[in-house]
């Protein structure tokens, strides 16, 4: 994912003038390097300061520049009130990329993993949040979210990237989310990495008779409303899946929608509390149950 | 004028000789206290005593307000306003005033309503829920550059505006005020030794050295002697002013134009200062009977 970004941030720097890249001292590490190498004038590390990075940052979006912030989503949440007070109050346009999260930095362990980003961006007022799925959707969505005016938080992994997205036809559009498979029995609603094992659990429920429809919801806010409404009602069982705690995250922000437009039965896979270290995040991911077969379980418990 | 030159003069040399807050001053140039008639110089007076007066007014609106902290800015935010802040169409050749220590909100007010920026009439609706005037400054408020209130984030925000006007060829500046108490937050750190911040002369920074934080005596809760010391080392120019002496602050600031580099102004101002009730001490409010009692003897 990272290199993705790197890569297509350093292109989009060419038809962007006013693009800046910040970042805190984790320039090679987000592949934020690659812009730099490009674009040096229009690059600036600003030591290991996030809460600085982000105001500096919100100080130059005042003054009319497109300022990038690309770090750790885990250090990034340092610099929370900085987003919330000048970023946010402001309305100013700043976007965040937010590399390493959920369990994607699996050897660093919990200090560096990120499972609570969604849920602390998705309540800030102004704010969008997007969580790609792959690199392909990446692409895709990097012009919008620098088009888009505003703060955006966007959340990607670090390298970890099953093709999900590949060989699917879709314009990527802010505030819409994209069926990735359908059925009529279960949605499975979620973004990120996870969608993978969402599509292996919706082949897995195939072949137990039951239908699964796979959504990508990698616009966690504003959330398709509609989309999600339409499917609930469709299906009537809904079952979320991310790589973040289960308080406050994409599951949430679902049920929200759910409770308020047409009421069915969810349950939540995710995590319940911090991550460790191990070899991959795919490990990390089996370990704590993020996987096909806990998205399979809950299916059949909606389903019943 | 001669006359009035060495007034000056010796005031300076009197400022400083003082040691405030710990923190010892440094000497200022004689030859700097040049640029301000006596004319303009009564009109700065003039227009900070009225604001005072209506920052210890606001006390009968709203007795919540930071008045102490609001009456060690009144001359630095008279002086800005009314002497070096230049307005343009573009924000980008305009000036930007940038209130750090948010709480001292309605001195802010209190100048920009004699500039005519803000009606003096929404003065004493500050905080009100029909009143525009929020508790600490927001930019939909008009003349509020930067929505603070929460501390130590404005000079990083600056910096990221005065860069920014720099990438851009324009020529607007950048004036941010914070207190001494800002001081404490790891972020002011965070600001003022990057890298960038020594390739901008478009930035002038006010630190107030009143003496005092939230819950007592800076000295007893961060001393803060180092201060000058470290932001020199840093690389930026340092200056130093008494904060409530208008021939001191022009001539600090002029020294700063000068420079031709990023400056710190080292002010010493007093707490809550021309309100006896709670003049250079940690208490921010009086009753609306105090408020009374000055404006009937002022």
């Amino acid at each position: 994912m990272r290199e993705a970004m790197g890569k297509e941030l350093a292109r989009l720097g060419e038809l962007h003038q006013d693009l800046l890249v910040l970042t805190a001292d984790v320039g090679d590490s987000t592949r934020a390097s690659y812009f730099r190498e490009k674009y040096p004038e229009r690059y600036f590390n600003v030591g290991i300061a996030e809460q600085h990075l982000v105001d500096f940052a919100a100080g130059l979006a005042a003054a009319g520049k497109k300022p990038v912030v690309v770090n750790f989503a885990m250090f990034l949440m340092r610099a929370w009130e900085q987003m919330r007070n000048t970023v946010a109050r402001m309305n100013l346009d700043v976007k965040f990329f937010a590399t390493h999260s959920g369990y994607s930095d699996s050897g660093d362990g919990s200090s560096h993993q990120s499972l609570e980003d969604i849920a602390l961006t998705r309540v800030l007022p102004n704010f969008a949040v997007v969580v790609p799925a792959d690199p392909i959707e990446l692409v895709k969505a990097l012009p919008e979210i620098l088009a888009h005016r505003g703060p955006v938080y966007m959340r990607t992994g670090r390298d970890y990237s099953p093709p999900i997205t590949a060989g699917l036809e879709y314009e990527f559009k802010l505030g819409k989310a994209q069926v990735l498979r359908e059925g009529d029995d279960v949605s499975i609603v979620g973004a990120g990495v996870v969608l993978w094992d969402a599509l292996l659990a919706a082949e897995e429920l195939r072949k137990m008779g039951v239908g699964a429809t796979v959504i990508n919801v990698s616009t966690v806010k504003p959330m398709d409303e509609a989309l999600i409404e339409y499917y609930a009602r469709k299906t009537g069982r809904i079952v979320t899946v991310e790589e973040h705690s289960v308080i406050g995250g994409i599951g949430s922000a679902v049920s929200e929608v759910i409770v308020k437009r047409y009421p069915v039965p969810m349950r939540f896979v995710g995590a319940s509390t911090f991550g460790r270290s191990a070899k991959s995040q795919r490990e990390l991911l089996d370990y704590y149950g993020i996987n096909s077969s806990s998205i399979v379980k809950a299916a059949m418990e909606v389903v019943g | 004028m001669l006359k009035w030159l060495l007034t000056i003069s010796e005031k300076l040399i009197k400022h400083s000789q003082r040691n405030i807050a710990g923190c010892l001053v440094e000497p200022m140039e004689r030859a700097d206290a040049k640029p301000i008639s006596l004319e303009e110089l009564n009109k700065l007076r003039e227009v900070a005593e009225r604001a005072r007066k209506n920052v210890i007014r606001m006390l009968f609106y709203d007795q919540s307000i930071h008045v102490g902290s609001s009456l060690s800015s009144i001359e630095i935010l008279t002086t800005l306003v009314f002497k070096y802040q230049r307005m343009a169409e573009s924000h980008l050749d305009r000036d930007w005033l940038i209130l750090s220590k948010g709480h001292a909100a309605p001195a802010l007010y209190a100048v920009l309503a004699e500039k005519g920026v803000i009606k003096e009439s929404e003065l004493w609706k500050i905080q009100s829920i029909d009143g525009v005037l929020q508790g600490h400054p927001e930019t939909f408020i008009p003349g509020v550059d930067m929505s603070t209130g929460s501390l130590g984030q404005g000079l990083s925000f600056g910096l990221g505006v005065a860069k920014g006007i720099k990438m851009s060829g324009r020529n607007g500046r950048v004036f941010v005020i914070m207190g001494d108490g800002e001081q404490d937050e790891g972020q002011v750190w965070e600001s003022f030794t990057q890298k960038v911040a020594r390739e901008l002369d478009n930035i002038l920074v006010f630190i107030e050295l009143n003496g005092f934080q939230l819950d007592g005596d800076v000295e007893s809760i961060k001393p803060k002697a180092f201060l000058q010391a470290v932001w020199r080392d840093a690389g930026w120019n340092t200056l130093s002013c008494d904060g409530h002496d208008f021939a001191s602050i022009v001539a600090a600031i002029e020294e700063a134009q000068k420079a031709r580099a990023p400056t710190v102004i080292f002010a010493s101002t007093l707490r809550g200062k021309g309100f006896k009730p709670i003049e250079n001490s940690k208490y921010q409010r009086s009753s609306p009977d105090d408020a009374r009692k000055f404006l009937i003897n002022a």
